[in-house]
């Protein structure tokens, strides 16, 4: 791997994924993490790999200062982009929104006698059965759409795995933003909100934003009725409401740590032990 | 991005002379882009091929291979409909007059192999320690093995490339494969797993090298019995007992002497013969 040449506390843009800012800056600008040199031919071999774990930001909401680092382990926010994974997981999802309520009348459901409207023999036209044959006007429709159930499986630990992944394809992108805290405006007006997510550069010309909140609606409600006016400039929903279309569809998620949290408590199923009857742990 | 900057002004003080107001009108084509488009992940998102399979599209055209019949060839009731499976026209049933084919050996097993260079590889990238010993559960954990069936078996492919000493515990060793552990200065055991102890180690319930308690079928007992395969029984041998429980070692005390003292007795019994 080629070592960066700007140190990463330079060429950090607004992306969550840092390093323990242990260096100095002078002491980064040396000579040696400059020079790739191949000085070292044989590279030890590296230390066993124990648990790992990286590190989000924090930041303070509408001043989106940083607050401190937030330490999460790397199979939650630095899981391997599993395309595969994803698409499966966003199939599974679609198939399960999908409502399934197109519904016809076939031949025997549509209302009408079932006398036989010509004879068999000797008018010169075709034979003909029932008025509400498919093949007239005003008939059934054969082999239309009934009610049905779109839905697939797929396997919670595999869809769980998903979650994480999708998270952590943003983290690794520094497209996942944690709030330290609520996530709350002062100002109802979709005005407001509009200049903030300008502001931050996560508005509609930047590919708009997900925010994620703990609470709901109740507990957020400036924030919430005030991006209800401004969906061209992104979204806004509860832990709760979010899938795994939302937190990859946007530009970026803008999350509270505590939904995050919530989020990544409850898709770990491939990681606990715990057993789950009908969905129950 | 100071590269482009530096492009700019060589190139303004090139032709500074004729045309001084060049650089302003390249600045935008030399100047990096400020707003990228935002590209969603989820237009790249597919599964792998090999997970799924293409639909077959019957009676859609020569080109689909599948066009004129269907594959489902000329007339009769193959083509319009459905034969019972195994249906021979009304003859004796196929599994009548045949019989069912093969058998199901209980006895075989099914070990996960594990090949030397492939344990390297992992301890070059640093996901196995190889300071503590290596057993199934390390290498399940690990991912160096996609889950054990019937146990782990060491091989010996690549030996050449073990250079880190290891204390690894397996169900089984080849003999390759114990030469090379042994050459780079570590050590082999091979352990008798039940496919029960096998899930409870896996499960980290059950220490994988000390508390286990089974009973061994023979013939997995004459095999940890043997030093050769670097058994955990083989310090139960004695100095002239046989790994095998049925043969004795040859030249042994109380093995079968084939000396002569004992023809010569029955050969003095023929002589006393009075018939």
């Amino acid at each position: 791997m080629p070592q960066p040449i700007l140190p990463s506390q330079l060429t950090r843009s607004i992306t969550t994924q840092t390093t323990t800012p242990t260096l100095d800056l002078a002491q980064a600008y040396t000579a040696s993490s400059l020079t790739t040199s191949a000085t070292a031919p044989f590279p030890a071999s590296p230390s066993p790999i124990g648990p790992q774990s990286v590190l989000a930001t924090l930041y303070s909401f509408p001043a989106l200062e940083p607050l401190r680092f937030q330490s999460y382990p790397s199979t939650h926010l630095h899981l391997p982009t599993r395309r595969d994974i994803l698409h499966r997981a966003i199939v599974y999802e679609g198939d399960k929104t999908r409502l399934g309520t197109a519904s016809t009348k076939w031949r025997r459901e549509v209302h009408g006698s079932t006398r036989k409207i010509r004879p068999q023999k000797g008018t010169g036209r075709a034979r003909l059965g029932d008025k509400k044959s498919p093949m007239l006007r005003g008939g059934g429709v054969a082999f239309g759409p009934k009610p049905r159930d779109f839905s697939t499986k797929l396997p919670r630990k595999l869809y769980d795995l998903a979650w994480r992944t999708a998270l952590s394809y943003r983290y690794r992108k520094g497209e996942l933003v944690v709030i330290d805290g609520a996530m709350e405006l002062a100002d109802p007006s979709p005005r407001y909100a509009r200049e903030v997510l300008r502001a931050h550069g996560w508005g509609n010309a930047q590919g708009r934003s997900l925010l994620v909140t703990e609470g709901g609606e109740e507990e957020r409600e400036f924030l919430f009725r005030a991006m209800e006016g401004i969906g061209e400039e992104g979204r806004v929903l509860s832990w709760e409401e979010v899938d795994v279309k939302d937190l990859l569809e946007l530009g970026r998620i803008v999350v509270e740590r505590g939904a995050l949290e919530r989020i990544l408590e409850e898709h770990q199923s491939d990681l606990t032990k715990t057993k789950r009857v009908n969905g129950i742990p | 991005m100071p590269p482009r900057l530096q492009l700019l002004q060589t190139w303004s003080g090139l032709f500074s002379s004729q045309t001084p107001s060049l650089a302003p009108l390249l600045a935008p084509f030399l100047l990096p882009v400020q707003q990228q488009r935002a590209a969603s992940i989820l237009s790249s998102l597919s599964d792998n091929p090999g997970a799924y399979s293409k639909k077959i599209r019957r009676g859609r055209g020569p080109a689909s291979g599948k066009g004129k019949t269907s594959g489902r060839g000329h007339k009769g009731q193959k083509q319009h409909g459905k034969v019972p499976a195994g249906f021979n026209g009304g003859q004796t049933k196929e599994e009548i007059t045949k019989g069912p084919r093969g058998f199901l050996n209980h006895f075989s097993v099914n070990m996960s192999p594990l090949n030397v260079d492939r344990l390297q590889d992992w301890i070059d990238q640093g996901r196995l320690d190889p300071s503590k010993p290596i057993t199934m559960k390390e290498l399940n954990d690990s991912r160096c093995l996609h889950g054990v069936k019937d146990g782990v078996k060491l091989l010996g492919r690549g030996s050449n490339q073990l250079k880190t000493p290891v204390n690894i515990i397996v169900s089984r060793a080849s003999t390759s494969a114990i030469a090379a552990i042994e050459a780079a200065g570590g050590s082999v055991t091979t352990r008798f797993y039940t496919p029960a102890s096998i899930k409870r180690v896996l499960r980290g319930q059950v220490d994988p090298v000390v508390s286990l308690q089974s009973t061994i079928p023979r013939k997995d007992l004459e095999y940890y019995r043997d030093l050769a395969h670097r058994g955990y029984l083989s310090h139960l041998l004695g100095k002239n007992d046989s790994p095998s429980l049925f043969f004795r070692v040859p030249g042994a005390p109380g093995s079968k002497k084939r000396d002569g003292s004992k023809k010569k007795a029955s050969a003095a019994k023929a002589e006393n013969r009075i018939w």
